[in-house]
């Protein structure tokens, strides 16, 4: 970069009042956030600091709850001021911008016009009584996503719903719900997209993405469903706390017992770790304060696509797990035979598929494991 | 001259169109349009009575902790849990930081921005600032640095949030040096609302959504360690709340007095209560049930008395007046009619009438039932606000802003007492956390608060299923539709007779709007 125009971001950003020293600090934060080392921090300034020009964002809401939103309000590393005044240019987003009515709606059309954004996807895309299940300016809610989609530079579906329609999308769907890639698509308009499943999605995600996508320019590496890799390459049962206990058959039978005192493994009550792909129990939830498991619940697999349909009844188990080659073996098996890491090696991809294009309120409850009856045979559990 | 249409209202959960009539600068008539339908009741039927408290938070992303709760009350009703002790003390703290989240989130980051002109900060004399912050008693920041980030900010002409905003409207009136210290705590309250959502993620999980609040109790075992984190998160919530929420509440609303003259909307109040006491008595709740109905004085609640209407809602018309136990949700659209069906909220009606809900009508039932710490901090309110003697002006537009806020100091005195109470037992040994039931059949309802008003959520349970769902949200009754007797709901109500000085910036009605925190 010229070095005028450097310090013409140094000026802007010393404006802020946010220091070099602070500048290249959250920089080294954003490239442990994605798995890059430290030495990438320079890096990452430099691309943030591409042109004085912050990157314009569209974070638009379709049918939603919110909590996408107050997800995001949740980051704390940077805090939020810090993503909308000094790194991008978030010229729509409802919940918070100061304007209103068509004025507000008008920064939409503007920011289109000029390109060069990034668009941000909020909520499962209404279609049920054409569309009109949402209206937002008195039409449907989904002509603007059509609209923003155009000249988008990278599109980012926050959140299960955005992603695949999510809860919403439920047997029976009442409402005629569904994702934004399937609805894009459905309108002719061909785009990756990047999607961040999870009810809601994690911050920190968002901010990692963002940052890829000001830093190389392109999207990061994104699996057949259009998942960063990076995020979803493996499962919450391959890196939870809790394992060892599931390894050594500790489980918690019931709530309310000694053994969920003793934090044992939550498969028992319906754990739904072992079938859902993303990083929770590293990344956690709130500045990584806690998440899920470490709460006492199991994980409800809100991560995975249909996720209600597929993982319901919350707190039966409704794992079905099949490895090519294997034949069909409980999860603790595969642990196992296999070693958590190895399992990831051998494409565990299988593991979702074994539990999609399920249709219902989910799938049969398993009675009991071949592996608990060995267990059982043997005694028990400890 | 042609309606004023403000749609989509921003700075709240979900969607929602306004539209005014204004003759000779004053609203004489308003329509509330909910502009978003997701089926959740069809969708919970025939699932597991537990899965509601997973899927049902999800109608709300702000106060999913009050939905997961009534929820989890409806199926406990239903299949007749009574929890523990444990748990009702936990689900109290992880509702409480649920209610101080929200209404910090609610005064900064939604609403403040229709009082606090964020560009006559720029104006403010740095001095000046600091001696205003001491003497209204609130708590102080880099002012300086503040200001000099939004200077940047404006030359730099990329707006961000702030793009097309309607700042220099007359009708903001605070001093440059107030609107600075408000812009200050605007940024300060984005960490503090997050600080308050980490004592819920610690006892539940994460925030938004949270895990814990099983039927039957509450899958969270507190340790010392996760203790300590909710304390250290809790006193600092608490003293922004006490040191900046409140002195900046009693700065700004000389200056707004005039809102005391509208925006009272219907004059009826009702209450389900919250925060359970241990006797588990409803009417014992911290924040206890009642109906106000055009006086001065509480009744018994009563969810008997509710119908809901779809006269003007998209919903099967003949699938009307019906109370929630009993209701049903067949969306069928229609138009955008103001004459026929314009919204997808019905039209809830107590006893036949409209009801405010919210922390207005919980302060009220509170302070005309006789709660002494409620009356405490109410009269003396008024007395600094020179209405000693008067909580009438509390029904109004400025009212039900400073009611929430006095809500949100109420509520850090019970979150402290509550956390203490929570040691003690675990100390004291209590272990139980959890009951199981094993009821397959019933029928139970969950009468709570959410931060922005009563919610019930009503369950019934055959063979082990949920055979009927139906809910009805603060934001139904809030912004109720007109009714089969075109009686206006609370919201188009309060919105009749406020002022709007700039028909293209109705920044008057947008106040009315975001009072009752949609
Ligand atoms: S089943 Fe769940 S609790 Fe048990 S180890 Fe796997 S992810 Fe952890
Ligand atoms: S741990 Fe499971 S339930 Fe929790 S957020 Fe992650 S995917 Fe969702």
């Amino acid at each position: 970069m010229a070095q005028d125009a450097r310090g013409e971001v140094y000026d802007l950003l010393a404006a802020r009042g946010v220091s070099r020293r602070d500048f290249l600090k959250y920089c080294g934060s954003v490239a442990a956030l994605l798995g890059l080392s430290e030495m990438y921090a320079p890096q990452i300034a430099a691309a943030v600091e591409s042109g004085a020009k912050l990157k314009p964002v569209l974070w638009i809401a379709q049918g939603l709850c919110t909590g996408c939103t107050e997800s995001m309000a949740q980051s704390r590393t940077p805090d939020v001021p810090t993503v909308v005044l000094d790194i991008l240019s978030v010229n729509y987003w409802e919940t918070v911008m100061a304007s209103a009515g068509s004025d507000a709606l008008k920064a939409i059309t503007e920011t289109v016009d000029k390109g060069g954004y990034i668009l941000i996807v909020e909520g499962s895309i209404m279609n049920g009584a054409n569309g009109n299940t949402l209206r937002v300016g008195g039409r449907p809610g989904r002509e603007d996503v059509k609209e923003a989609a155009k000249n988008a530079d990278a599109i980012i579906a926050v959140g299960s719903c955005a992603v695949d329609g999510g809860w919403v999308k439920a047997a029976p769907n009442p409402a005629g719900a569904t994702g934004v890639s399937e609805y894009l698509a459905s309108v002719g308009i061909s785009k990756p997209i990047i999607n961040l499943p999870t009810c809601p999605v994690n911050p920190e995600w968002i901010v990692a993405m963002i940052v890829d996508v000001l830093l190389v320019g392109k999207l990061p590496a994104l699996d057949s469903k259009g998942r960063p890799t990076l995020i979803y390459g493996s499962t919450i049962h391959d890196n939870c706390p809790r394992r060892g206990h599931f390894e050594n058959g500790e489980f918690v039978e019931k709530f309310g017992t000694v053994e969920e005192k003793k934090q044992f493994c939550l498969y028992k009550v319906g754990c739904k770790g072992p079938q859902t792909y993303t990083n929770c129990p590293y990344v956690r939830w709130n500045d990584r304060v806690s998440w899920c498991v470490e709460s006492g619940s199991p994980c409800i697999g809100c991560g995975n696509f249909n996720w209600v349909d597929n993982d319901a009844p919350f707190l039966t188990r409704t794992s079905n797990v099949k490895l090519p080659g294997i034949g069909g073996v409980a999860p603790s098996t595969v642990g196992a035979v296999l070693g958590g890491a190895a399992a990831v090696a051998l494409g565990v991809h299988a593991v979702v598929s074994g539990t999609q294009g399920r249709v219902g309120k989910g799938g049969p409850p398993e009675t009991e494991k071949a592996y608990d009856r060995k267990k059982a045979a043997k005694g028990g559990d400890k | 001259m042609a309606n004023v249409v403000i749609d989509p209202v921003t700075r709240i959960e979900g969607h929602l169109r306004v539209e005014v009539k204004v003759d000779n600068g004053v609203v004489t008539d308003a329509w509330a349009s909910g502009g978003l339908y997701r089926g959740l009741e069809t969708v919970l039927q025939g699932r597991a009575p537990a899965d509601a408290f997973y899927v049902a938070q999800r109608i709300c992303g702000v106060c999913p902790i009050s939905h997961g709760h009534a929820a989890t009350m409806a199926a406990e009703g239903a299949l007749k849990i009574k929890i523990p002790n444990n748990a009702r003390i936990i689900r109290n703290i992880i509702e409480g930081a649920e209610m101080l989240h929200s209404h910090v989130l609610w005064f900064y980051t939604l609403t403040a921005l229709d009082y606090v002109d964020v560009v006559s900060a720029l104006k403010a004399n740095i001095a000046d600032t600091y001696a205003l912050a001491e003497k209204a008693g609130t708590s102080t920041a880099d002012f300086g640095a503040i200001q000099s980030r939004i200077k940047g900010f404006v030359e730099n002409g990329q707006l961000s949030i702030f793009t097309n905003n309607w700042f220099g409207h007359s009708a903001y009136k605070l001093p440059p040096e107030l609107n600075l210290i408000a812009v200050a705590h605007y940024l300060e309250a984005l960490s503090i609302q997050a600080e308050a959502a980490q004592i819920i993620a610690i006892m539940g999980g994460k925030f938004p959504h949270f895990m814990t609040s099983l039927p039957g109790g509450t899958a969270w075992y507190p340790t010392e360690e996760k203790l300590d984190g909710v304390l250290f998160h809790f006193n600092r919530v608490k003293e922004f709340v006490e040191k900046a929420m409140i002195p900046d509440t009693l700065a700004i609303a000389p200056f707004y007095l005039d809102a005391t003259t509208y925006g009272k909307g219907v004059g009826n109040y009702l209450a389900w209560g919250v925060f359970e006491d241990k006797s588990m008595d409803p009417k014992k709740r911290y924040l206890p049930p009642g109906v106000i109905s055009g006086s001065l004085t509480v009744a018994d609640a009563d969810p008997k008395k509710i119908k809901e209407y779809v006269e003007h809602s998209w919903y099967t018309q003949s699938e009307t007046g019906l109370n929630p136990a009993q209701g049903k949700t067949h969306m069928a659209f229609t138009d955008y009619n103001l004459d026929k069906q314009y919204s997808w909220v019905k039209a809830p009606r107590y006893d036949e009438k409209p009801m405010e809900v919210g922390p207005l009508s919980r302060m009220l039932v509170a302070y005309l039932s006789g709660n002494e710490k409620v009356k405490a901090i109410i009269d003396g309110t008024l007395a600094k606000l020179g209405a000693a003697g008067k909580p009438e002006i509390l029904m109004s537009l400025l009212g039900r802003v400073a009611a929430r806020n006095l809500e949100a100091l109420y509520v850090v005195g019970l979150m402290g007492d509550w956390i203490g109470e929570l040691i003690a037992a675990v100390k004291e040994g209590d272990s139980s956390f959890f009951v199981e039931s094993s009821e397959t059949e019933g029928d139970g309802a969950g009468l709570w608060e959410a931060p922005r008003g009563a919610l019930g959520h009503w369950m019934s349970v055959k063979g082990g299923k949920i055979a009927n769902y139906q809910v009805v949200t603060p934001s139904t009754w809030d912004m109720s539709s007109r009714d089969a007797k075109g009686v206006r709901g609370p919201l188009e109500e309060a919105l009749v007779g406020a002022p709007i000085a700039d028909p293209e910036k109705p920044l008057e009605a947008l106040r009315i709007v975001h009072s009752f925190d949609p």
